[in-house]
């Protein structure tokens, strides 16, 4: 058996998404937030995506900053403990961003559809929600063909593209998480109904040290497109078990939030004017600063 | 009778809300005020219960399910997160979305930028939705709790622009429109229980499901609870005052529950 590498590029991996694309977002909170594909992104210059996230932060912020997204569906989108988001908040304000809220358990359907190749799943929470009347297009009713009950339909989420920050992975794509971790999020369902999955993991590792925890394996090879090796890949966010977030950088990042113009100098400063990810964790302060944010490993 | 702060008596009253075996659902975000409201209340609230009348009632807090809030994690960082031990962390929110939609839970907290007259609340936008005058963070599972918990309480601070006529965005249907319309409008009844704020506590009229002013805080009268609202609650002829907290829970919550001051501090 010989199997496919697909181990790859920052930049060859993400070249496929282009303006206009949609492109669902994995993570949660500070946790695993796509950082490092996500700044590859803004200096390709992409523009006018449809993103779609769970509990957004960086990630969604970041493409803000850069006048990247036209449209965002998804459940939240703040800063987590350090208030709301303030690039986004300013895109929504000015009327440059749509939004498409959704609750949680919306949400799930929409992603659990997708991966069973369903165009809808119900649900029955947002009756009398401006949630669902505001969204006629994704959000319909009907009555249940059993019970005659009333319920909602929530259309499917079909992103073009789906980009998610891992543990480890090997050169196939398969990802692992840790046997402890922080699970507040939906990774694996998003990755399981994607169409163009692209992911990034802290650290590739050989196929055979894979092969000895198959059962840890949550994003299988056979669902990835491409995979590349990002150490400290959602800085500034944390990867659980890997790293804290960056209290300092996140900071100075919302206090240069305040302004279109002062976010500009942010990501002169930190995205364009790095060519890649390795120059950028040069930028933060290289292998000694970054070392600081690590937590202790367990077995 | 010992001095207490209104963190305290709120944490206390909370905590006699809670019976033997309830599920409650806690929220992990946001800092300062708004995190003592949304997280560090509901915990020591639910610890005391624990300590007392409900040693079986549990949290389900982030993706943990029952974490030990014996040892409440003294810095909210990412790893404190995930080192925290609880019975259960299941693989995906999903899981907790699919509890909550079967009607597992029986508490939640909750606390909102806006909330009516009927408890509708919203933490979406404020303004017109399209062009919100200020975008807040969105929908999370809010929508569920008024859903599907049986007992969700409102923990909020009252101000003229929070407690409003109508809320500008209904992220969570409450009472509706009062009445029964809420049931009219497809959801199963419930909606929120009380509203317990830092002067006063409400709950809502069986009949046309207005909120009611249940209790005042000791020390406040009725015209300032009502110079702090942009609408006209039910005012029942007389209304008894909030019960302070005793001397046992005041021990508990600053010998063993929050002794330096994380959950309460603001």
């Amino acid at each position: 058996m010989t199997l496919r590498t697909k181990l790859t590029t920052l930049e060859k991996a993400v070249s496929p998404i282009v303006s206009g694309s949609s492109v669902a977002i994995g993570g949660s909170l500070l946790r695993r937030q796509p950082n490092a594909i996500i700044r590859q992104l803004i200096r390709n210059g992409v523009r006018d995506l449809t993103v779609m996230s769970w509990a957004g932060t960086t990630a969604i912020d970041l493409l803000a900053a850069a006048d990247a997204i036209r449209r965002w569906e998804g459940i939240y989108v703040g800063m987590f403990n350090y208030g709301l988001a303030p690039n986004f908040r300013r895109g929504v304000e000015s009327g440059q961003i749509e939004v498409r809220d959704f609750s949680e358990t919306a949400m799930v359907a929409r992603l659990r559809a997708a991966a069973q190749g369903m165009p809808f799943l119900p649900i029955k929470t947002l009756f009398g929600s401006d949630i669902a009347k505001r969204n006629p297009e994704q959000i319909k009713e009907f009555d249940c063909p059993f019970t005659g009950q009333k319920l909602q339909a929530i259309a499917a989420a079909e992103p073009d593209f789906t980009v998610i920050h891992g543990y480890i992975g090997d050169e196939y794509g398969n990802v692992q998480w840790p046997v402890v971790r922080d699970t507040d999020d939906m990774d694996q369902p998003f990755a399981a109904g994607a169409k163009r999955l692209i992911v990034t993991v802290e650290k590739i590792v050989p196929h055979e040290e894979i092969r000895k925890q198959p059962s840890l394996t949550y994003i299988p090879g056979n669902w990835v497109e491409a995979i590349v090796e990002a150490p400290y890949g959602a800085h500034p966010a944390a990867c659980d078990t890997y790293y804290d977030e960056d209290d300092a950088h996140l900071k100075d990042y919302l206090g240069r939030s305040k302004s279109g113009a002062d976010v500009r100098s942010y990501l002169q400063e930190y995205v364009y004017s790095s060519n890649d990810h390795d120059e950028y964790l040069a930028k933060i302060g290289g292998t000694s600063a970054l070392k600081a944010l690590d937590v202790a490993r367990r077995g | 009778m010992s001095q207490y702060s209104n963190n305290e008596l709120i944490t206390a009253y909370l905590s006699r809300q809670i019976l033997e075996d309830d599920l409650c659902f806690v929220g992990v975000g946001t800092n300062g005020r708004a995190f003592t409201l949304a997280v560090g209340i509901p915990l020591a609230a639910v610890r005391l219960a624990q300590m007392k009348q409900a040693p079986s009632a549990a949290v389900y807090w982030g993706n943990l399910l029952e974490p030990d809030l014996s040892s409440v994690p003294e810095h909210f960082t990412q790893d404190a997160f995930t080192q925290w031990q609880a019975a259960a962390c299941p693989p995906d929110t999903g899981v907790k979305c699919d509890m909550l939609a079967r009607r597992k839970f029986d508490v939640s907290f909750n606390s909102a930028a806006q909330v009516d007259r009927y408890g509708n609340m919203n933490i979406t936008a404020i303004g017109d939705y399209e062009n919100p005058k200020v975008r807040l963070v969105g929908c999370l599972a809010q929508p569920e709790h008024f859903a599907f918990v049986r007992r969700p309480y409102l923990v909020m601070d009252m101000d003229k622009r929070t407690f409003v006529e109508k809320v500008d965005f209904i992220t969570s249907v409450g009472h509706l429109t009062g009445g029964t319309s809420r049931q009219e409008a497809g959801l199963a009844e419930g909606g929120p229980k009380l509203v317990v704020t830092n002067k006063a506590v409400f709950d809502f009229a069986e009949d046309t499901r207005e909120m009611r002013l249940k209790s005042l805080h000791p020390g406040v009268v009725v015209e300032d609870v009502l110079s702090l609202m942009s609408f006209m609650p039910i005012v029942p002829e007389t209304i008894p005052e909030t019960e302070p907290p005793t001397e046992e829970e005041l021990g508990f919550i600053r010998g063993e529950i929050d002794p330096n001051r994380i959950l309460l501090k603001v």
